[in-house]
């Protein structure tokens, strides 16, 4: 299964130089108003989405760049970017 | 004659569109709870739907070890508790669970290791669960494998001793648990996906499956590794949770060398020699979410490296088989254990990462207990949803294990 990640800068890559970076949750909330709820939410909670997720990830291995992707998490390989849905 | 038209457990029985209770998955804790609903609660209107076949989940690829040393006060009297149901469950399900109680050795290979083994082997003997350190030359005597040398990645300073734990056989839970619940009026149902969970003023209606809906007052989600997305995708509930692959392997069988379950946090590896001779190994796991359940060459060289260092007469033997399934990780390395927050009739056990196997027994009783009479068990409540919004996670790992951009 072998995962092959495109990095920007270094292109594509074996999977094991990455480190995973969670879930694209949007912008981190202002901490004005912040309820341990909504924080909870940003640090801990996931889609688990059986399908195209769009995820974070770091080239620790490499080039040290922080970048998102669209991958599928039933086939483990990276996508285009799909349309829009919601 | 069991064949395609006869399951092992009893007679096939027709889909109804009603029940008193619907289970999603037929793994080991929705067939567990099942068994103990029908046992203890007199409930037999039950249905288990499972998509594909029963044990097709983590139930039927794990690495069967049971024991009960774990980290914190909560979880330790659980496990014990699933750990002491073994015999009783054999006899009980008149079924040969084969539970062999070699032991388990958690080898150290640091001073600072040894010390948090020591608050672990406090904790446990706290709780009545017989645990204890051994120094390298204790190790030796008791498994003459293991290489205690210095000239290693990770020299062995010394282990932490579990004796009642060991190993089960994984496929016979399932099958005794499908069985017992059978012969009790429990309906199993395979081939039957379970599509969407149907809500009415915030209480639980029914479900839809593949094969039709069902009007049901109470589901449990007991889907192993998929049960973090059905339930954001049937309720929009998020867990706190990241599915990843977990792969095992299994050598070609041996004369007898190993009769202890040995693992190694520092490896990254844990071994037992099945009673075919197999040397059964498992490692870590793959570190991004995906449900492939795929294996990689990358592991069989780690699990070679690992073990032809701690155990070097493995050098040389070959691997005949390798498969990968579902752990579905929380921070903090425990179970969600949840009910009737925020839908009344909706109870939730997930999160069970590589655990789920060994807790099954007691779990399947408690979350029994809970869907019967809809309060939460006082064994259970720490296990709830809402412990990571108020920051009172649970620290069976002394890390988070997190998966965000933010760490
Ligand atoms: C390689 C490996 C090694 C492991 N080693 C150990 C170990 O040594 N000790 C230990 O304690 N644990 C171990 N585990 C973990 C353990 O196997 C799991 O935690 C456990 O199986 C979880 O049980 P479960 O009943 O919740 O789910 P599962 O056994 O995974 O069952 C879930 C079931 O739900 C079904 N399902 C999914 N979606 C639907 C749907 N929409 N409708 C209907 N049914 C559905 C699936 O087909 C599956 O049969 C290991 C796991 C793996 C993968
Ligand atoms: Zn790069």
């Amino acid at each position: 299964m072998s995962l092959t990640l495109t990095c920007p800068i270094c292109g594509k890559r074996n999977g094991y130089e990455f480190r995973y970076g969670g879930e694209d949750k949007g912008p981190r909330p202002a901490e004005e108003g912040l309820s341990p709820r909504s924080w909870c939410e940003y640090v801990h909670m996931n889609k688990c989405v059986a399908g195209v997720q769009k995820e974070w990830w770091f080239h620790r291995d490499g080039c040290g760049t922080w970048f998102t992707t669209h991958r599928n998490t039933l086939t483990n390989l990276e996508v285009e970017e799909p349309e829009a849905t919601s | 004659m069991i064949g395609k038209n006869t399951p092992l457990w009893g007679k096939k029985t027709r889909l109804k569109s009603s029940y008193d209770a619907v289970i999603i998955g037929g793994g080991l804790h929705g067939l567990a709870t099942a068994y103990y609903l029908a046992k203890e609660h007199g409930m037999t209107d039950v249905a288990v739907i499972e998509k594909r076949y029963i044990g097709f989940g983590g139930a039927g690829r794990n690495t069967a070890i049971v024991r009960a040393n774990q980290r914190t006060q909560q979880n330790v009297p659980l496990y014990k508790e699933a750990l002491d149901l073994w015999p009783v469950l054999t006899k009980e399900l008149n079924f040969n669970l084969m539970f062999n109680n070699c032991g388990n050795l958690n080898l150290m290979h640091s001073e600072a290791a040894m010390n948090a083994a020591r608050m672990n082997v406090a904790t446990a003997q706290f709780h009545g669960v017989e645990s204890h350190l051994l120094d390298a030359k204790q190790i030796k005597e008791m498994v003459p494998a293991l290489n205690i040398s210095e000239d290693i990645t990770y020299p062995i300073h010394g282990a932490m001793y579990h004796p009642p734990g060991g190993i089960v056989r994984h496929d016979a839970v399932v099958w005794g648990l499908a069985k017992g619940a059978a012969k009790l009026g429990v309906e199993i149902h395979q081939q039957t996906e379970a599509t969407a969970i149907n809500t009415e003023g915030g209480k639980i209606t029914g479900i839809e499956t593949s094969r039709g809906k069902i009007h049901t007052p109470r589901v449990l989600v007991s889907a192993g590794g998929y049960s973090a997305g059905i339930i954001y995708h049937m309720l929009g509930i998020k867990l706190p949770i990241s599915v990843l692959t977990i792969q095992a392997m299994v050598t070609q069988p041996l004369k007898p060398i190993l009769d202890h379950v040995v693992s190694s946090g520092a490896y990254h590896a844990y071994a037992n020699q099945t009673l075919k001779g197999e040397i059964a190994t498992g490692a870590h796991m793959d570190p991004w979410p995906n449900y492939t359940t795929l294996t990689t060459a990358y592991y069989i060289k780690h699990q070679a490296q690992a073990l032809s260092e701690f155990l070097p007469c493995l050098r040389g033997v070959k691997f005949m088989r390798i498969w990968g399934g579902l752990a579905d990780m929380t921070p903090d390395m425990a179970p969600i254990m949840d009910g009737n927050d925020p839908i009344d009739g909706f109870y939730m056990d997930c999160g069970w990462g590589y655990f789920g196997f060994k807790s099954c027994s007691a779990v399947g009783k408690h979350m029994a207990a809970y869907m019967a009479g809809g309060n939460c068990p006082d064994i259970l409540k720490p296990f709830n949803l809402r412990r990571y919004e108020n920051h009172r996670l649970m620290g069976e790992t002394a890390a988070l294990v997190n998966y965000t951009p933010d760490n």
